[in-house]
């Protein structure tokens, strides 16, 4: 029987079991959603565009911690650990080099490589080791902040990586925006947050998103809802738990490297405040929030979550945290797989209780 | 010669002493019950400012300290009622939980008590030993930690109290079947637990900046210490507190408090590795 | 008839845009923490810059326009130093910022407002060394604070010198000054010790600082978390005078801590609650009558509240423009001095810094506050004299006395 191409093989992955979402009328709605998200910016103004690229990129962020603890089961605080060495990555290698011939875009694949690498020795260590459950949880975050007390203290001339002095505390700044380079009179094009940085922020967005969702239907996604489920059955019917384990924790942090080269290079400033035990909690939060184990509800809770504090933050005053955290509490109490998911599946529970209701 | 070990041993009596005050709230919350109380914190401040206000009105140390533990297993109680009762056998989701309620109480303490409060001084004074000095009020707390464990245990283990709790966290239906009252265990030990925080928040508060975000300078050791433990409270957590004690205190003396900062979670990483089930996982398995 | 109708309107037509442009108000933004761990030195900024406000505009604003304040709370947390930054300069349109406590916050929003052209105040102590046309600084720099301290301690208890000092930007460049100047004074530095942020337990730095057996402790302490070291050692019978450029005139330890935990301690600031001179006490009155629940005016909120005062000064010598380049034009003057509750303080034109009054401000054994000695019109030097330059280049960067601006 012949094999069907690659490409067709790999877009029917874009639906399957682990992710909410099939059919005709989710992707017209997918569709509309990002066809407004494309006219959007061109009709408000230029604060809000650059805002909305800071949301946008903590999301990767977020669908990182989705696939290592909502597919995989395994709690990781250390998301913020390698948002911290992809950004900083970035950071030393553009102010070494410059921005020139596209050097930025080098430097970020560079630095997400960095963090990558970082997450596969960890992981191996961790996942190989036997590590699970809350004690996972505990390394991570015990690694995320011995890298933050470390960066902190850095602040000496001595504590340089060529030209770039880390600078401790007060953070590492002046690093170049994104640049696409260009030939000719034009010169390059630098994505400062605005307009252009938008689209390719929003590119990116839609191409982690869907790449994500064609992951975790296949095989490999299987086996690792497989293993969140049931870790000893997963290895009794012959799959070596910890490998996918591994791959799904490298898969995730790199997003999370992702994450912290666009913040670096959207403030042009990176800082050990990044990685600290607030920080750390964040993506955790948002994740759980919007609905842990699913990608569309924890890619739409996330953006709502941090819109919504920065709005309560504005228009709150000194209340803001104490609404944040009485939301936290409500929504674990009353919406527990989380906020978007429930609202995803009230339409399934109304039509439910309606035909239990009818007989 | 002599000053030099006296005062290693001090530092070393000083951090243990902090790690399993710290840990001991968090030990029974965590890891008998299994919530993961991002609020422990808070539970420490405020055990920390009734103490400061009690003393301040003029009650003796000893009794405000009693009052801030009460006070802290009063809203133990509250919060185990409203909140985490909803919420045991998903440890995930009480971090969610717990960490709002954290939000609420150090923002509201802001808004409702100011940026800070003053303090009350340390008692007891100071010692010359050799040729430095030291604070007595130290020793009180190192002797103040070994109390309190060797409490805990015998409450768990020899009171009708300790066992009903222990039996019901191990296996509730069993435990309701037989007629306890689950609902009630529940609350008490969440309480007990709380008010261990609220007792640790009190010892301290003479010593320490008392500001609603104080919290922040406990929850890391706490959780390390916990999780370094393990599942055991009595076997694991205070075994734990001195070991890890120990390598904070070597590492500052050796190189400096930030050695003793990063020596501490390092050790932290490498006993779980070593030991995936904590300290009290080894112990257990030594015994069996 | 119709010659006077004409004449009216065209009247009016001229007066309207004059009271048009008279109503419309400055914008000053405001970005400081009023929740988090900053909060406590912090929330007194605000008001100084509000009851500046509200004198000034009761007197008829600034060249006859009302100013109005955009006050966001940026939490204690660099993100949303970046995120109001933008926000305030971009959508919000202010005229300028008065922005920031920490160094990182300040480290976080000046790309930004590099970038968008904007216009910063920095009302706060810091380590020294921002050469940016962007900013301007009121706080008081090492150079100012040390250079007064460390000679007159010196010679009142002696020669060797311990510092305590936070393990970051802050402290490691402040130790590095303390650490110069005592050898400029024939001194010996018997120990350093950098404690990172958040420590709270001090059993072994009391016990080192014993052995050492110094004359003068240097304590440069940041955070709440690193201010219980003073009860720990006063528990440890630990007595050697103290001295400070950061606390006390920063988060009121003295009033926070029981006495005598803070006794015998020296700071140099440059202006603090307790400073008895009529103009302080009418300055202090005046604040008690907006803010009654106040628990301490520190020099930040001094500092605050005088920026807003130099700002209405630039911008009435620049005739009303609010424009950076205008304001910048006076600053280079070179005589742009504001009447300030410490004294009169001036703004240098190479560096963009402020000269202090620095009242050297003793704690006593019941942490009442006298004032042994005050230095007048001390000047931030260094930046101009290592070859910071505004007037003629905008590096935009931060320089430290190891890292300093490069030659030529």
């Amino acid at each position: 029987m012949k094999r069907r191409p690659l490409i067709v093989r790999l877009l029917s992955r874009l639906e399957g079991p682990q992710t909410l979402g099939r059919g005709w009328r989710f992707w017209a709605g997918a569709a509309i959603v990002l066809a407004a998200a494309v006219v959007y910016p061109l009709l408000t103004d230029s604060y809000t565009v650059g805002n909305t690229v800071y949301f946008f990129n903590w999301v990767f962020m977020a669908l990182g911690l989705c696939l290592i603890w909502g597919y995989g089961g395994a709690l990781s605080f250390g998301q913020t650990a390698f948002f911290g060495i992809a950004g900083y990555a970035y950071g030393v290698i553009t102010l070494n080099y410059g921005a020139d011939y596209g050097l930025t875009l080098w430097a970020t694949l560079a630095a997400i490589a960095v963090a990558g690498l970082v997450a596969a020795i960890l992981g191996y260590f961790l996942f190989f080791g036997r590590i699970s459950g809350v004690f996972l949880g505990i390394v991570t975050l015990a690694v995320t902040l011995v890298l933050e007390r470390f960066m902190a203290q850095t602040a000496g001339p001595e504590w340089h990586i060529g030209s770039a002095r880390l600078n401790g505390f007060n953070g590492m700044n002046g690093m170049p925006n994104l640049t696409i380079p260009w030939p000719g009179e034009d010169g390059s094009l630098v994505l400062a947050p605005d307009l252009p940085l938008y689209y390719v922020v929003l590119a990116l967005l839609v191409i982690a998103y869907l790449a994500l969702r064609i992951l975790v239907n296949s095989s490999f996604g299987n086996v690792l809802v497989a293993i969140r489920e049931n870790p000893q059955r997963a290895t009794m019917l012959g799959y070596d738990v910890r490998k996918y384990q591994l791959a799904s924790f490298v898969i995730g942090s790199a997003l999370a490297g992702l994450s912290g080269v666009l913040y670096t290079t959207w403030g042009q400033y990176i800082t050990p405040s990044s990685m600290g035990i607030t920080a750390a909690a964040l993506p955790i939060v948002w994740v759980a929030v919007g609905g842990r184990s699913d990608l569309t509800t924890t890619l739409l809770g996330t953006i709502l979550l941090i819109g919504g504090f920065q709005a309560l933050t504005i228009y709150g005053s000194q209340y803001a945290l104490v609404v944040m955290g009485a939301l936290l509490v409500v929504t674990v109490l009353l919406a527990p797989e989380g906020l978007i998911m429930a609202l995803a599946l009230l339409p399934q529970r109304l039509l439910k209780r309606s035909a239990r209701d009818a007989t | 010669m002599f000053d030099a070990i006296f005062g290693f041993l001090y530092q070393f009596g000083d951090a243990s002493a902090f790690l399993v005050l710290c840990a001991s709230g968090l030990a029974i919350i965590f890891g008998m019950m299994g919530v993961i109380n991002l609020a422990h914190g808070e539970f420490i401040m405020a055990g920390a400012y009734t103490t400061v206000t009690v003393a301040k009105l003029g009650a003796p140390l000893p009794l405000a300290i009693v009052c801030g533990a009460l006070f802290a297993g009063f809203v133990g109680i509250l919060l185990e009622r409203l909140v985490i009762r909803h919420l045991y056998g998903r440890p995930l989701d009480t971090i969610v939980a717990t960490w709002g309620v954290s939000l609420i109480a150090s923002q509201g303490t802001l808004i409702l008590l100011g940026p800070s409060i003053t303090d009350v001084s340390t008692p007891l004074g100071s010692v010359q030993i050799g040729a430095l000095s030291y604070s007595v009020y130290r020793f009180v707390l190192m002797a103040t930690a070994v109390a309190i464990i060797a409490a805990l245990y015998l409450l768990f283990n020899f009171t009708r109290f300790g066992v009903l709790a222990r039996a019901t966290i191990q296996v509730p239906d069993m435990a309701e079947a037989l007629g306890v009252n689950t609902r009630l265990i529940y609350s008490l030990t969440f309480g007990i637990g709380a008010a261990l925080a609220g007792a640790t928040g009190g010892l301290y508060a003479p010593t320490m900046t008392l500001v609603p975000t104080m919290g922040s300078q406990f929850i890391t050791e706490a959780f390390v210490t916990v999780v370094t433990g393990g599942s055991d409270v009595f076997l694991g957590t205070a075994p734990a507190g001195v070991i890890l004690g120990f390598i904070r205190s070597v590492m500052t003396t050796w190189e400096g408090q930030l050695a003793g900062q990063i020596g501490l979670l390092i050790a932290v990483i490498i006993v779980i590795r070593v030991l995936p089930r904590g300290v009290s996982g080894l112990i257990l398995r030594e015994r069996a | 008839m119709r010659r006077l109708l004409l004449l009216s309107a065209a009247m009016a037509a001229l007066a309207l845009p004059m009271t048009a442009k008279a109503a419309e108000p400055i914008k000053l933004g405001v970005l400081e923490d009023q929740s988090g761990d900053f909060a406590l030195a912090t929330i007194g900024k605000v008001h100084g810059i509000q009851l500046a406000a509200d004198e000034i505009n009761k007197a008829g604003g600034i060249a006859g326009r009302p100013l109005e304040l955009v006050i966001y709370d940026t939490q204690s947390d660099n993100t949303r130093f970046q995120e109001f930054m933008r926000r305030v300069l971009q959508k919000d349109k202010v005229d300028a910022v008065f922005a920031g406590f920490s160094s990182a916050s300040r480290e976080a929003y000046r790309p930004i407002v590099d970038q968008l052209n904007g216009f910063a105040f920095y009302n706060n102590q810091y380590e020294g060394g921002v050469c940016d046309a962007h900013m301007i600084v009121t706080g008081a720099v090492p150079e100012q604070q040390f250079s007064t301290l460390i000679p007159w301690m010196m010679e009142k208890f002696g020669k060797k010198v311990y510092t305590i000092a936070a393990d970051y930007n802050f402290g490691q460049i402040s130790a590095e000054w303390v650490r110069n100047i005592v050898k400029q004074n024939g001194g010996e530095m018997v120990g350093e010790e950098f404690i990172p942020l958040g420590v709270s337990q001090f059993a072994s730095t009391i016990q080192n600082i014993q052995k050492a057996k110094p004359d003068i402790l240097i304590t440069l302490l940041v955070g709440t978390a690193q201010a219980s070291y003073y009860e720990q050692a006063a528990a440890a019978n630990l007595h050697i005078p103290m001295g400070s450029s950061v606390n006390v005139g920063q988060a009121y330890e003295h009033k926070r801590f029981k006495p005598p935990s803070l006794a015998n301690m020296y700071v140099t600031t440059n202006w603090i609650e307790e400073v008895d001179d009529q103009k302080s006490k009418d300055f202090v009155a005046k604040w008690h009558k907006m803010f009654p629940n106040e628990p301490y005016i520190n020099q930040e909120a001094e500092n605050s509240y005088l920026a807003v005062y130099l700002y209405k000064e630039m911008v009435e010598r620049a005739k009303g423009s609010t424009k950076r380049d205008d304001l910048r034009k006076i600053v280079d003057q070179g005589d742009l001095c504001v009447d300030a509750p410490e004294g009169k303080v001036c703004i240098d034109p190479k560096s963009q810094h402020m000269s202090h009054t620095i009242y050297l401000a003793k704690v006593n054994d019941d942490h009442s506050i006298s004032f042994p000695k005050v230095w007048q019109d001390i000047k931030p030097y260094w930046l101009g004299e290592a070859g910071c330059d505004l007037t003629k280049k905008n590096p935009n960067a931060q320089y430290t006395p190891s890292n300093p601006p490069p030659k030529g």
